[in-house]
């Protein structure tokens, strides 16, 4: 009886611990992934597609810069085309411990304006993603499960820790480049949004998708998203991502 | 129901007109009651439908009056952890070439969680959110403002802004419905932040719309928004818009209630008169009921229900008359809004409220069941053996006439002692009742003493006919007296009507030689009422830099609410207004009151504020304002038209202090001696004209204005005169058939003792004429009593000025003609049915 009664609580311990281990695994591997994927700065120029439901495609080009990586870097991505939009900017100042600030500038208005956190699940100005996805997140920021493989891929179910507005998301992760290859993102009436992130090449050792689509599954658009120009570690001033600089640089 | 069968139908069929002209002044009555507020209130169900339909998911609104208030305001709401979404929102009216359109500034990023913005062509909601984003010039219009135009996505649309003239760009058309159908489709969506450069409204917001998360109550959400904001904010739902639009209606429907009464009132004496007739025309009849049996209850519930009857078809046909006169004042009503809200509101649909046609009844079946009480009475009491002999019995006992001048004595007596007491609201209308009453009651005395008075005069017109008409006159008071007090209550209506507007157009006309005295007024609109664009209040050094110019005064004019009522505020340079427009105190000490609010310790209101919030001189009024709750002693209170609710007037350093604004809406500019009022104009336009949205308004020009304005607020009461004439020609119509037919007995013996035709005619003629003049004499002099009560209701209840008493003797010797010229026609029909009828059925007649 105690040997059987033994043999149960060292079954339940290994369960657990089994457990225990595949949650540290998700993390892990995701953390991984950051780890990667990180530099001292970035710069690229987007070239951006919306594709509406009736196939109208509207282009746009920006140019982003990043310094710092992941929970404490500071991006501006700043329109350069066409000239309706050219100056239009977005400052974002990421933080480890809660949501991004973010500040939108309109050089014809000659004025800032601050997202408002409430506002972040709106559109990102007719495109297909929301503010909200051009945060970057920390890995700490989440709580992970890692789930069955699909298609020789991880896929890991993400649940955000802060106010989001998404309740859960899916990420099917590279198991030899620890590159994410696709993310499904879900709230309260189900699936929001599908990333696929493609055409990946090596720059500077960093694996990076050089194309990325957005569905919007409810409205049946697509945002595509292709990087020109890409440069990893390049020197960028602190100064030119602030709110001043805004003003300055437009 | 057999009597009234066997009985009442074939009478009444056998004299349909003169029923009809019976129910005319039911129909009168009720139609203008049910016209009134079912457009009332179908102007009002589409404002509210307006102000949902702009509301979206909106629960509730921040705001701080027209001034609006700093953006940082936004954060703070944001932060709330109730809000589940909050945005700013900025109100204005453009004109345009086909009306007004509201523009709606908003941050097309948070405004979406409130807002549905349904676009005509893609699945996006705009053509391109980043464009539209990006160029301040983008607006989003509805479908039905685009088809008026001929507009289409990127077509251009001028419009002068504070920046100068600029044009617009159409960057997405939304659908009809919802928000689109706001304002039947004029209006317009552009960005907040280019709304605030547009309109020079600086880094403020009108309000902030907000939606809170799911399971927090609108009280919880009012407490957390409150301790956030402080307490110089309104928090409520959307609905709770609008205050300002009812006290508006309010005076509009006060003002139409008391013709109704009157008309229901006239209506009265025309179905009593009718009946009091009819009872004495079918005594015969009656008698021989009696004989076969029918008691007296049998008779009066006859009468009665046939007076019912009457009150009912009059009823039915007024709630009709009353829908067909709603779709006319729709428009008017409509147009009122556009004053308050600077957008016109049309009702979409006419629709009579259950209350109203409810009420329509009661007043309609009482008016007729009362008119009806003392001929039923009179048709129990006849005695059969007396009713089935010949002849007349129009005459009322002396005993009666003395009885009724008892009860008008009494009733005057009261009158004047609730005159006395009137600061009571029951009482003095009670009196106001009463003297009514007291004049109606000496009606026949007075009427029957005239008619004595005109006996001479119209034999001495014409000897035969002249006599015959005041005889018939002195006569049969009972049949003429009816139609007096009909004629007489009209007439005193369009007096007191036509009084009231005399009062008032004197009024405005002295208050604005004191307050509207400058030489020029640089508004942002061709309308000096129009706040939705400001200037700043820097341009004051570059007119006061222009050759000619003496001085400037910058008014800053805003509407903010005190205890939950819109009250204009004017903010201004006090020791300025003092030297040059002095409006006189009604209390207070004139020089004191304006050192006081100068030196911002205390605020100057209207008489029409303190009348209708009850203010008193000395108390401390609480103003509540983005810096916090401005509380402020009444220094003085001046008589001031400048605004309906009434006005208080403060100095522009503590509104600066308080609102954090320093905005001009208007300058008002005086010249140096001898400078050419056109030529400063045009040096003000040369300088100014071409690079902002500037007005100049010449003293004429604005004074022209106010009249207009003016104008338009007495045109509801132009069409209640024209109501009042009409019934009391109505009344004289209904009287003249009434009496024809009555003594065709009586005139078919004069044709038959050789009384000619025209002799006939000019009888009737002159009779008509008599009682036009009794009519006109007893309801000109009931008018002066009238009108006093109609100044004191404006005074306590509607517009809170005393206007001071005019009588309008233009319009009393205007009315002279008008009435016995109506009478002469009214006459007319009657006349010549009198001489073309058989004269054997004539003197068959009974």
């Amino acid at each position: 009886m105690n040997n059987r009664w033994r043999a149960r609580r060292l079954a339940s311990a290994a369960l657990l611990v089994a457990a225990m281990a595949q949650a540290q695994d998700a993390r892990q591997i995701v953390e991984e992934a950051q780890k990667r994927s990180e530099s001292a700065s970035q710069r690229y120029e987007g070239i951006l597609q919306v594709i509406g439901a009736e196939n109208r495609i509207a282009t746009k080009r920006w140019v982003f810069e990043r310094l710092g990586s992941f929970g404490r870097s500071k991006a501006l991505l700043r329109f350069t085309a066409p000239p309706e939009v050219k100056g239009v900017a977005l400052l974002i100042m990421n933080h480890p411990d809660r949501a991004s600030d973010q500040w939108m500038w309109r050089p014809a208005i000659g004025r800032e304006q601050r997202i408002a956190l409430q506002d972040r699940s709106t559109r990102f100005f007719g495109t297909d993603f929301s503010f909200e996805d051009l945060e970057e997140r920390d890995v700490n920021q989440f709580d992970y499960k890692l789930l069955p493989d699909e298609g020789g891929q991880w896929k890991i179910e993400s649940r955000p820790r802060k106010p989001s507005q998404y309740s859960y998301s899916y990420l099917w992760i590279d198991k030899s480049k620890y590159t994410i290859r696709k993310a499904e993102m879900y709230n309260k009436s189900g699936l929001v949004r599908v990333i696929d992130y493609r055409d990946f090449a090596q720059v500077r050792g960093i694996w990076t998708a050089r194309t990325t689509e957005v569905l919007d599954v409810k409205r049946k658009s697509r945002t595509i998203l292709k990087f020109d120009k890409l440069e990893y570690d390049i020197p960028l001033k602190e100064d030119l991502f602030t709110v001043e600089a805004l003003r300055r640089e437009s | 129901m057999i009597l009234l069968r066997l009985i009442s139908w074939p009478y009444a069929r056998k004299h349909l007109l003169r029923i009809l002209l019976t129910i005319a002044g039911i129909v009168l009555g009720v139609g203008v009651f049910v016209g009134m507020h079912t457009a009332n209130q179908s102007v009002l169900a589409a404002f509210r439908s307006t102000i949902d339909r702009i509301a979206g998911q909106t629960q509730l609104q921040i705001s701080a009056g027209e001034p609006g208030f700093d953006e940082d305001v936004l954060d703070r709401v944001q932060n709330v952890p109730e809000v589940r979404a909050a945005a700013p929102v900025i109100e204005a009216t453009v004109s345009t070439d086909k009306g007004n359109v509201l523009i709606l500034g908003v941050d097309m990023l948070g405004d979406r969680n409130l807002r549905s913005y349904d676009l005509e062509g893609a699945d996006e909601s705009i053509d391109d959110p980043l464009v539209f984003l990006a160029q301040p010039d983008s607006l989003i219009v509805t479908k039905t403002f685009a088809a008026a135009r001929d507009l289409r996505i990127n077509s251009r649309i001028p419009m002068r802004t504070m920046d100068g003239d600029r044009v617009f760009v159409v960057r997405g058309i939304m659908k009809p419905g919802g928000l689109a159908s706001a304002f039947g489709g004029n209006i317009a969506i552009m960005d907040i932040y280019a709304a605030q450069k547009i309109f020079g409204r600086g880094r403020k917001f009108d309000r902030i719309d907000v939606a809170l998360r799911d399971g927090v109550t609108l009280d919880e959400g009012i407490a957390e928004l409150r301790a956030a904001v402080g307490p110089g904010f309104q928090i409520e739902p959307p609905s709770s818009r609008g205050p300002e639009f009812e006290a508006t209606s309010r005076i509009y429907e006060l003002g139409s209630n008391i013709t109704s009464v009157f008309a229901l009132f006239i209506g009265m004496f025309i179905i009593y008169n009718t009946f009091a007739i009819a009872v004495t025309q079918r005594r015969a009849e009656i008698g021989i009921l009696r004989a076969l049996g029918a008691t007296r209850g049998q008779i009066r519930t006859l009468f009665l229900s046939e007076s019912a009857m009457t009150g009912i078809a009059g009823t039915l046909a007024g709630i009709g008359f009353g829908v067909l006169m709603a779709r006319v004042m729709t428009g008017y009503i409509g147009g009122l809004l556009e004053e308050v809200y600077g957008v016109a509101q049309s009702a979409a649909a006419i629709e009579v409220a259950p209350w109203i046609v409810g009420a329509a009844i009661a007043m309609g079946l009482i008016t007729s069941l009362i008119a009806g009480l003392i001929p039923a009475r009179a048709a129990a009491m006849v005695d059969p053996v007396k009713a089935l002999q010949k002849g007349s019995y129009l005459s009322p006992g002396e005993g009666e006439n003395r009885s009724r001048r008892k009860w008008a004595m009494a009733c005057a007596v009261l009158s004047i002692l609730a005159l006395m007491l009137n600061r009571y609201t029951p009482v003095f209308y009670g009196g106001y009742l009463l003297a009514v009453m007291a004049a109606v009651l000496l009606a026949p005395s007075l009427s029957l003493q005239v008619s004595r008075w005109l006996r001479p005069v119209l034999k001495g017109i014409r000897p035969v006919e002249g006599g015959l008409a005041a005889d018939s006159l002195i006569q049969g008071p009972r049949r003429t007296s009816g139609t007096v007090a009909a004629l007489m209550l009209s007439l005193a209506l369009v007096i007191s009507l036509g009084g009231l507007a005399r009062s008032s157009y004197r009024s405005i006309s002295e208050w604005m030689r004191i307050a509207l005295n400058p030489d020029l007024f640089v508004t942002t609109a061709e309308s000096a009422t129009a706040r939705s664009f400001v200037f700043p209040a820097s341009l004051a050094a570059g007119l006061r830099g222009i050759e000619g110019v003496a001085e400037v005064q910058l008014v800053r004019s805003v509407r903010v609410l005190v205890k939950n009522v819109p009250v204009m505020l004017v903010a201004t340079d006090i020791e300025s207004l003092a030297r040059r427009a002095r409006l006189p105190a009604i209390e207070g000490d004139g020089d004191q009151m304006y050192r006081r609010a100068a030196a911002g310790e205390g605020v100057i209101v209207s008489e029409n504020y303190a009348r209708l919030h009850g203010a008193r001189y000395g108390e401390t009024i609480e103003i509540p304002a983005p810096e916090g709750t401005l509380r402020l002693p009444v220094a003085g209170i001046v008589r001031d038209f400048s605004d309906q609710q009434g006005s208080i007037l403060l100095s522009r350093d503590v509104f600066i202090r308080y609102w954090h604004d320093d905005a001009v809406n208007i300058f008002r500019i005086y010249l140096k001696p001898g400078a050419s009022e056109a030529a400063v104009r045009q040096r003000i336009l040369d300088a100014y004209g071409t690079r902002r949205r500037l007005f100049v308004l010449t003293n004429g020009d604005l004074r022209n204005y106010v009249m207009r304005i003016t104008d338009q607020w007495f045109g509801l009461t132009y069409i209640q005169i024209a109501v009042a004439v009409l019934v009391a020609v109505l009344g004289i119509v209904n009287a003249l058939t009434v009496s024809i037919i009555d003594r065709r007995r009586e005139l078919g013996v004069l044709r038959a003792v050789g009384g000619m035709r025209r002799q006939i005619r000019h009888t009737v003629w002159m009779e008509a004429i008599g009682i036009g003049a009794i009519g006109l004499v007893l309801g000109l002099a009931l008018g002066a009593a009238q009108l006093y009560y109609t100044i004191e209701i404006a005074r306590r209840d509607l517009i809170g000025i005393d206007i001071g008493y005019a009588y309008p003797f233009t319009m009393a010797l205007a009315l002279v003609p008008v009435i016995l010229s109506a009478a002469y026609l009214a006459a007319l029909a009657p006349g010549e049915s009198a001489v073309r009828g058989s004269l054997v059925e004539a003197l068959e007649y009974e």
